[in-house]
């Protein structure tokens, strides 16, 4: 074990070679994959995992998980907090090996071990970390010899992807995640725990490529939802909902244990932390009792929006909101249409009216009313569920929807309300999770991820692949497609961020456009069969911030510019920061840090505060010349116009006119806004389903929740036993219609109910 | 324990239509008439009518490419890039363009002559000072025909010199080299003129539309005014390449010439004239420039040079009579990868190749390159100065082409931006992009107008309707991904402020010069573009240049007055004709709508849209 930890401390600061695949230097390799290409040049490794490429074993249709995990895992902050949340700072994680026994790395690279671990054998099960026994059973050093590719048949087809995922297995090293570190986050075995050893396991083994066996997450995940037991194909966007949800109240559990820890004395707490036998969480409780509290909402902060429905009563004019939180936005689809448009959709009103009718406090009845969804509080991480499963009455089942629905490498959102803040944030596309096949009831995910310095990357369960940006738009979806986009993940950005990387994107097109000159014979046909004929994908390697306060400075950052000053026009908008989401890293640094940190910024501020001033200043300079120039040309001009006096008044008289039409435009406006409303596909009835319509709102409860969590814990129970056995189209009491016909109190309760689960689609429970 | 389902596979041929080896039979294109109220546009002025549909045959994949049975979804191979239908429209012989009756030449003309000359020189200043004390309609719209504006490279006598050899003989056009029917080159696949070519040649009403239309690796010539018009004139198929672009010289058409140019995914260019089916091959095998041209169009008014927008964000200026020859960069600064300062090089032109440069014996001509990222499409203003430029990273850029200068740089609310058009008097620039929105920009006041919002998916063509454009009503049509084709009336006083911006602007009405007074960046750029045309190598200032992304509160919202589905298929391409509207799609439909017929529609003659009763006096004036 020692040699262990001593081989993977020397590899880690400094030596870049050694850190490389072992396989990568094994002479009798034939030809790296794509994969290893990408990552020859690749530097030391680094500490936050971001340079760590791993597929993820595929237990049998457990597809789903393998594609949302990794969506998760490259979402920079979201990996940040899994890895800090019970406190501890990355040097710490560093020595760890040096210190004493934690080893949480499993590396069994034995090809018998591999095959055998068919899902979650019950020795898997069964076994629970022993710290003691966890050293590696084989060393991973030569996994060259192991997979050796000349020892394949040529006769199997080297393009396929079963091929490339034997490979992938084969080559290793295959962390087999059967072993649990609850203990050691103290932690209470969850979800959240084993999502948080995958990932501390991949971002501490040494090699940046590899394989991960999820036994344990899955084990859990199938031990505590029924419906995810079956074998059966599952539903992404289902399980993304309950892992999300998972997480918030594993994080939202043990801070509120936390709280009742401290408030015992610190000594009992130490010896607490003894008893768990890790030095680690031993400096827990003194560390991170304050921030960690203020820290558990960081699910919300990260997946959180609000929505705020406007329900206006047609019979007494009164208007009633309510905000509502969700972690996830499921819209409705339709055929030809952009995902812009299928937000706006969302936003769109809605009569309720026959049996959805509102109750009205002001009248006092149910009464016909129109509803609108609008966004109130913009997420920083806007998961999109693009409803592609839809029930269809006809044939009493779900059907796949192959409309083709176009997505943009950025977005804003238009459907927010007057008042939200940062309107017009900049999303950037990160993550796209593929559903391909023929219907809901079986096919595979995959997901496509924008690495933070790789470019995008196409992880497909064990197989990892380099591919070029404009692959993302593959998935669109249409006639002839059978894979299309189903989860989209944008992650908030700046405009600056944004024309950075597509400078770095440039940049690697540029380079292979001038490659491709040098071979001439090549560049006759460019692009055919790019892989043929050496590395045809365009990676922008952006240019990594390496400063620690990278997310925090993107809390605060504008992501419209701000707004000139002038008298005409004061200023609406400018403050973009959301103080909520303030202290992101605050666990991470040492006060001592902190402060300096924040002293910087504050020097940084007064700086760009003057600079505002002088462009300010330069404005006003600028403007006045403007002025004088114009008066001087309006002159020159005065001999000119006198000519055309005539129509100059003519001029001001239809000006007038224009005016009026202007205030009359406001009512016409009304009038291409119906034609829009035309469906071109109807292929939702709007009696049924589309009361599934606004259900999206996937979240349990609100930030400060874990205050009424015993009884919320007992309705999920419940919940979970009511949810197993339904059929599809049958649906729980989770549907948002439903509350809104009844009073206000029951509503709330209602829609707590609806948290508690986030499940509307229980239709996908199979 | 339970057993394992095998591990997923891509369903092999379960889904109905799954793209299969079909036969390899050349199709013909078809002809179909529907009717009914679903294939009618109803708008202020009337209603237009779907005259008819014409689908042009996709063609087999060519033999050489190995039908692919059962493609794997996933697979990663870069396929190169394709574009859906798009026309290039020509009349041999036009009347005179209706459109130019609108403008009051007379009125036009007095009043420049008052004008000093300094001012003259530019005539984008002449119309924005008169509009600046709000009497533009006396000038509104400078007919650009008949002013003489700078040729480009006129400076350099290397380039005039070709030019004059080429004026002496008009008549006698210069042909290609090569005939594409007989040629050998593995570059083309088939020739297929029409058995009875001649015969439709002299057939063709000289008022007629031409048209070519590109659909998957073919490129069809068809004559739109013929009663067989779903007949081809000539159908060339190329082996891989696919044409993503063409466009018709304006200037050389006569009844026994036409100069087209398509560009090619493989980045090869072809100037084609059709009636002699002689052809030549230029930028072969990217020569000059490896990656696929985007778009291209034959400079305004010139005879053998044409702009090519190429993927790498380079715009290259060929001569169609020039020899390639290995381009390498003459200006080195701005060949360097690593920018001295990367903030100045975004706001400013990197020049590869001036147009004044000594070595203009070989193609290219000039060449600029915007920035890395894919160039959409690009448009040349009718004065014949500038060239707007959209692109893939959602910049939208105003070059002046004859000082080789970047004047303005703009980015779209957000995603790439594809298509861009000018309004008919230079005085408004449209783009469409992946934001859904139509948006309107002001050259003069340099400042983003009006977003229009109506689209359900990415806005992929623009154009404005000559016809029903006035000095103070513009008509703008748009065709999207979302199979829908939207009419807008914009007029300058209409505008519709947002709902927080409009609370301070209820004292005055809103028109473009008061909007301007809010902008004391965008005022700050005017001066300069006014004093632009005296000193063209001074460097520009950064801030005047980019423009930041106006916030969606400050933004006028436009609606449109016509939305209708007006295909099955995303339309990518859109145009309007003296009687009709043409639209095509990425299937290959070239539809073709009827304009309302006269005395259907009260003011169907009339230059004023429906929308603002308000013009009718302006017009009268």
């Amino acid at each position: 074990m020692t040699s262990f930890f001593g081989r993977f401390k020397g590899t880690s600061p400094a030596s870049p070679a050694s850190s490389n695949t072992p396989a990568k230097k094994d002479p009798h390799l034939p030809q790296p994959t794509p994969l290893e290409k990408l990552l020859a040049d690749a530097g030391p490794l680094r500490g936050d995992g971001s340079d760590k490429f791993f597929g993820f074993e595929n237990f049998g249709s457990t597809c789903y998980c393998n594609s949302i995990i990794q969506c998760l895992y490259y979402s920079v902050p979201f990996r940040e907090q899994v890895i800090n949340f019970p406190s501890r700072s990355p040097p710490e994680v560093l020595e760890r090996p040096a210190q004493g026994p934690l080893p949480r790395l499993n590396t069994d690279l034995s090809p018998l071990a591999n095959s055998q671990n068919a899902a979650l054998s019950p020795k898997g099960r069964n076994s629970i970390s022993s710290p003691s026994t966890a050293s590696p059973r084989k060393p991973v050093t030569t996994p060259g010899a192991v997979n050796n590719p000349q020892g394949m048949k040529p006769e199997d087809n080297k393009d396929s992807p079963e091929y490339k995922k034997k490979m992938a297995m084969a080559a290793g090293p295959v962390l087999t995640m059967d072993y649990e570190n609850s203990k050691a986050y103290g932690m209470s075995e969850s979800l959240f725990t084993s999502l948080k050893d995958i990932f501390e396991a991949v971002i501490a083994h040494r090699s940046r490529m590899g394989v991960v066996s999820p036994n344990k997450f899955l084990e859990i995940l199938r031990r505590e939802n029924e419906m995810f037991r079956t074998p059966m194909h599952q539903d992404a966007h289902e399980f993304l909902n309950l892992l999300l949800n998972e997480v918030m109240e594993n994080v939202e559990q043990f801070s509120r244990q936390r709280i009742t820890e401290v408030g015992d004395s610190d000594s009992k707490s130490d010896s607490n932390a003894l008893s768990v036998a890790s030095t680690q969480t031993a400096s827990v409780p003194d560390r991170t009792s304050v921030p960690s509290l203020n820290n558990t909402g960081w699910v919300h902060e990260l997946f959180e929006g609000t929505l705020t429905s406007e329900t206006r009563c047609l019979t007494c004019e009164n208007t009633s909101q309510r905000d509502e939180a969700f972690l996830d936005l499921s819209v409705d689809l339709d055929q030809h249409s952009s995902v812009t448009s299928c937000l706006r959709k969302f936003s769109e009103e809605e009569m309720l009216c026959e049996r959805n009718k509102f109750h009205c406090d002001n009248c006092g009845g149910l009464q016909e009313a129109e509803k609108r969804m609008k966004i109130k509080r913009l997420p920083r991480i806007l998961a999109l569920h693009l409803k592609r499963f839809k029930y269809t009455e006809d044939l009493q089942r779900l059907q796949k929807l192959f409309h083709r629905v176009v997505y943009p490498y950025y977005l804003r959102l238009f459907n927010t309300t007057d008042d939200a803040e940062d309107p017009d944030r900049l999303y950037e596309l990160y993550a796209v999770v593929v559903h391909i096949g023929g219907g809901p009831y079986h096919g595979h995910y995959v997901s496509i991820i924008k690495t933070q310095d790789r470019g995008w990357l196409l992880f497909d369960d064990e197989m990892v692949e380099p591919v070029d940006k404009a692959y993302v738009r593959n998935f669109f979806g249409g006639e002839n497609a059978l894979a299309c986009a189903y989860v989209l993940f944008y992650q908030e950005t700046t405009l600056e961020a944004m024309q950075k990387e597509q400078e770095a994107e440039g940049l690697a097109a540029a380079k292979h456009a001038t490659e491709l000159h040098q071979e001439p014979l090549s560049a006759a046909i460019p692009k055919q069969n790019g892989v043929a004929n050496g590395h045809p994908l365009q990676h922008a390697t952006t240019p990594v911030v390496e400063s620690e306060d990278q997310f925090v400075s993107l809390g605060h950052a504008a992501t419209a510019p701000p707004i000139p000053h002038d008298p005409h026009n004061p200023p609406e908008n400018i403050v973009t920061s959301i103080p909520i989401l303030s202290p992101k890293k605050s666990n991470l640094q040492s006060k001592k840090e902190k402060a300096e940190k924040a002293k910087e910024e504050k020097e940084k501020k007064a700086q760009e505060k003057e600079l505002e001033k002088q462009a300010k200043q330069k404005r006003k300079e600028m403007e006045l010349k403007r002025r004088e120039n114009y008066k001087k040309q309006e002159e020159d001009l005065r001999a000119a116009l006198a000519a055309s006096k005539l129509s100059a008044k003519n001029e001001a008289d239809l000006r007038r006119s224009h005016t009026q039409v202007d205030g009359s435009e406001n009512l016409s406006e009304k009038e291409p806004h119906v034609q829009e409303k035309e469906k071109e596909n109807g292929f939702t009835s709007k009696g049924g389903l589309s009361r599934f319509r606004h259900s999206s709102m996937s979240i349990r409860h609100k930030p400060k929740f874990w205050s009424h969590r015993d009884k919320h814990e007992s309705e999920a129970k419940t919940d979970t036993e009511h949810v197993g056995p339904q059929t599809p189209g049958v649906e729980t009491g989770s549907q948002d219609v439903t509350p809104n016909a009844t009073p206000d109190k029951p509503e709330k309760e209602k829609s707590k109910n609806r948290f508690s689960l986030g499940r509307k689609k229980s239709t996908f429970h199979l | 324990m339970f057993v394992l389902p095998p591990p997923p596979r891509y369903p092999a041929g379960g889904y109905p239509g799954a793209p299969g080896g079909g036969p390899l039979i050349e199709t013909n294109n078809t002809l179909t008439h529907p009717t009914g109220p679903e294939h009618q546009l109803v708008v202020g002025e009337g209603t237009y009518v779907l005259r008819d549909d014409l689908h042009l045959a996709t063609p087999p994949p060519h033999p050489s490419e190995a039908p692919v049975h059962n493609p794997n979804p996933l697979a990663t191979t870069v396929s190169p890039p394709t574009a859906g239908t798009k026309l290039s429209v020509v009349v041999i012989a036009p009347r005179q363009q209706s459109y130019q009756r609108l403008y009051r030449l007379d009125t036009t003309n007095s009043t420049r002559s008052q004008v000093p000359p300094s001012i003259q020189e530019s005539p984008h200043e002449t119309n924005s000072q008169a509009s600046d004390a709000g009497s533009h309609s006396a000038n509104g719209v400078t007919p650009f025909e008949g002013l003489h504006a700078p040729a480009f490279g006129e400076g350099n006598p290397l380039l005039s010199i070709v030019n004059g050899k080429d004026a002496k003989d008009p008549l006698k056009r210069r042909k290609p080299k090569s005939n594409i029917v007989k040629s050998n080159s593995s570059f083309v696949s088939r020739v297929i003129p029409h058995e009875a070519l001649s015969k439709r040649l002299q057939e063709h009403n000289p008022n007629g539309l031409y048209a070519f239309a590109n659909v998957n690796r073919a490129l069809q010539w068809l004559d739109l005014s013929s009663p067989t018009k779903e007949e081809h004139m000539t159908k060339i198929l190329f082996t891989k390449a696919h044409a993503l672009c063409h466009d018709v010289n304006l200037v050389t058409r006569g009844p026994n010439h036409i100069d087209m140019i398509m560009g090619f995914s493989t980045g090869d260019i072809i100037w084609y004239e059709p009636m002699s089916q002689k052809y030549v091959r230029i930028n072969k095998n990217g020569v000059i420039n490896g990656t696929a041209v985007s778009d291209i169009r034959w400079l305004p008014n010139s005879e053998n040079l044409f702009l090519a927008a190429h993927m790498d964000g380079s715009l290259v200026v060929y001569d169609k009579e020039k020899e390639d020859a290995l381009f390498v960069a003459e200006d080195q600064a701005a060949t360097g990868e690593v920018a001295p300062n990367e903030k100045e090089r975004k706001a400013a032109l990197a020049v590869k190749k001036s147009v004044n440069s000594k070595n203009q014996k070989t193609n290219p001509v000039s060449y600029w390159k915007t920035s890395n990222s894919k160039i959409n499409a690009f448009a040349f203003s009718p004065d014949c100065r500038h060239v707007a430029v959209v692109s893939e990273d959602g910049s939208f850029r105003i070059i002046d082409f004859l000082s080789e200068q970047l004047l303005h740089l703009y980015t779209s609310y957000y995603g790439g931006m594809i298509c861009v058009c000018w309004s008919p008097d230079g005085r408004y620039i449209v783009t469409g992009g992946q934001d859904d929105l139509v948006s309107i920009w002001a050259l003069e006041d340099s400042m983003l107008v009006a977003r229009c919002q109506g689209h359900n998916s990415w806005v992929t063509a623009v154009a404005f309707d000559p016809w029903r454009c006035d000095e103070r009503n513009y008509r703008i049509g748009s065709v999207g991904e979302d199979c829908r084709l939207l009419l807008w009336d914009f007029s300058v006083g209409m505008l519709h402020r947002p709902r927080a911006a409009s609370v301070r602007q209820q004292r005055g009405s809103i028109t473009s010069a008061t909007l301007k007074m809010q902008k004391s960046r965008a005022d700050g750029s005017t001066t300069r573009l006014r004093s632009n045309s005296n000193l063209t190598t001074a460097s520009l200032d950064e801030d005047e240049i980019v423009h930041p992304v106006e916030p969606r509160a400050r933004t006028a919202i436009l609606p449109p007055v016509m939305a209708k589905k007006a295909d099955d298929h995303p339309l990518c391409w859109l145009g309007f004709e003296e009687d009709c509207i043409i639209t095509s799609c990425s299937n290959g439909h070239i539809r073709t709508w009827d304009r309302p017929k006269e005395g259907a529609g009260s003011d169907d003659d009339e230059p004023s849209t429906t929308s603002t009763s308000a013009s009718a006096p302006a017009s009268s004036a």
